[in-house]
């Protein structure tokens, strides 16, 4: 695992913002963190990051205890929310910066993004919008080369085109060099294409944590009708919610794809189909599942 | 050249797997061709790579290409094999439809008159 939290708890006075979690992820994987705002995300993200330490519980990354550990921060690279810059520096003066502190730092990458991105090196950080900043963040992170990458809402503010060109190039360090990337956000649909694994933070715990694909491929949509409006059996599935729209029976259930499939068309419908079901629908009906209502989460 | 629905139910991988198969089926993609290289692909789509390697595995475990260590994936030689795949594909889409025939109250010799035809008559005295 390059990324290991165990039994974590962080209190600020009286409120306990992260009760007790635990998560891993295993190295060249990319761990989409969601949860609402207050969730607790960034208190998380900020312990994983050794910059705050847990009043209980560890941290590690690669085998290594994080909090004030340098050696590993040199691997590490964390993008707040709130992005800090020393206000009067211009981005070649922070590469000269990053240089220094990153071993694996990619000239050449440095100057091709300079020129994907069209930023100017030469301008003052605090003189640049919100979204150029955070572009500036992602230029600089991104020439660093980091073993280990921690995102906090890094989306935010950022056009679609210069979003794939940075998710692109994430995902090509996580092919090449098997970097490990955990990234907050509170949409889905704003990570769920680059994310192999999601965990749900909700009030302080991680309430559900899947691999996507297994997730996709546990829940199945179809839609049955039979003559005569006569109703299915569906006794032996398992069955995650039903609906009726007049003679068509509309199911969402767990299971094998395969195995449903023979189920209903042993019984001769009139209408068999399978419905897509979007990653979406599935986290609802799997966050009720765990009984909570979905529109505090997702 | 590949389409992918991200917002689908779907896994991602396997929308791949079935994507390369039709290409390669369909001969889009020839024997020994190149499959790009996962980075290029998980940058070009992005795509998380490990998804793009599962895809690459299972295409191999079904026979559609071949990998060279260190050089990458390459289109398999297959003999009889996507003739067998389309055969099933086909099938698929005919059962439902053969379905609604009967439904509508088609006889077996209407729907075999259909067949002769569709063969261009060529059994026929």
């Amino acid at each position: 695992m390059m990324i290991e939290a165990a039994n974590i708890r962080k209190k600020f006075q009286a409120e306990t913002v992260i009760e007790d979690v635990s998560l891993s992820v295993r190295k060249g994987s990319v761990y989409g963190l969601l949860g609402s705002n207050g969730a607790g995300k960034t208190t998380l993200l900020r312990m994983l990051a050794g910059i705050l330490k847990a009043n209980r519980g560890s941290v590690h990354i690669d085998g290594q205890p994080v909090f004030e550990n340098n050696a590993v921060k040199e691997r590490v690279i964390f993008l707040q929310d709130d992005l800090y810059f020393f206000s009067q520096y211009t981005p070649k003066q922070m590469a000269a910066f990053y240089k220094e502190t990153y071993a694996s730092w990619d000239e050449e990458r440095y100057t091709s993004l300079k020129q994907m991105l069209g930023l100017d090196e030469n301008k003052k950080i605090n003189k640049l919008s919100k979204g150029m900043k955070r572009q500036v963040a992602f230029w600089l992170a991104l020439s660093s080369k980091p073993d280990v990458m921690i995102l906090d809402e890094p989306f935010d503010g950022l056009d679609a085109v210069v979003r794939k060109t940075i998710k692109s190039m994430m995902l090509q360090d996580v092919a090449e060099r098997e970097m490990t990337v955990i990234i907050s956000s509170h949409n889905l649909k704003e990570v769920e294409d680059i994310c192999d694994y999601i965990g749900i933070l909700h009030k302080g715990t991680i309430l559900l944590e899947r691999d996507i694909d297994d997730l996709k491929e546990e829940f199945h949509k179809v839609q049955v009708a039979f003559r005569k409006g006569k109703e299915p059996v569906t006794d032996s599935l398992s069955l995650v919610h039903k609906e009726k729209r007049g003679s068509v029976y509309i199911y969402i259930l767990r299971g094998n794809k395969e195995e449903i499939e023979d189920h209903f068309l042993s019984q001769e419908p009139v209408v068999f189909d399978q419905l897509t079901l979007t990653l979406e629908e599935i986290f609802i009906y799997e966050m009720r599942r765990v009984g909570y209502a979905e529109e505090d989460i997702i | 050249m590949l389409e992918l629905d991200m917002r689908s139910g779907r896994p991602i991988y396997e929308q791949l797997v079935y994507q390369f198969k039709r290409l390669i089926i369909e001969g889009v993609m020839e024997v020994d061709e190149k499959l790009p290289s996962v980075r290029d692909l998980a940058g070009e789509l992005t795509v998380n790579p490990n998804t793009i390697q599962k895809a690459y595995r299972e295409l191999e475990a079904q026979g559609y290409i071949y990998s060279v260590k260190g050089r990458g994936s390459f289109v398999q030689q297959r003999a009889d094999e996507s003739s067998t795949m389309k055969v099933k594909e086909l099938k698929e889409k005919t059962i439902p439809m053969l379905r609604e025939a009967f439904y509508l109250g088609m006889t077996e010799a209407e729907l075999e008159e259909i067949i002769r035809e569709a063969r261009g008559g060529s059994n026929d005295d």
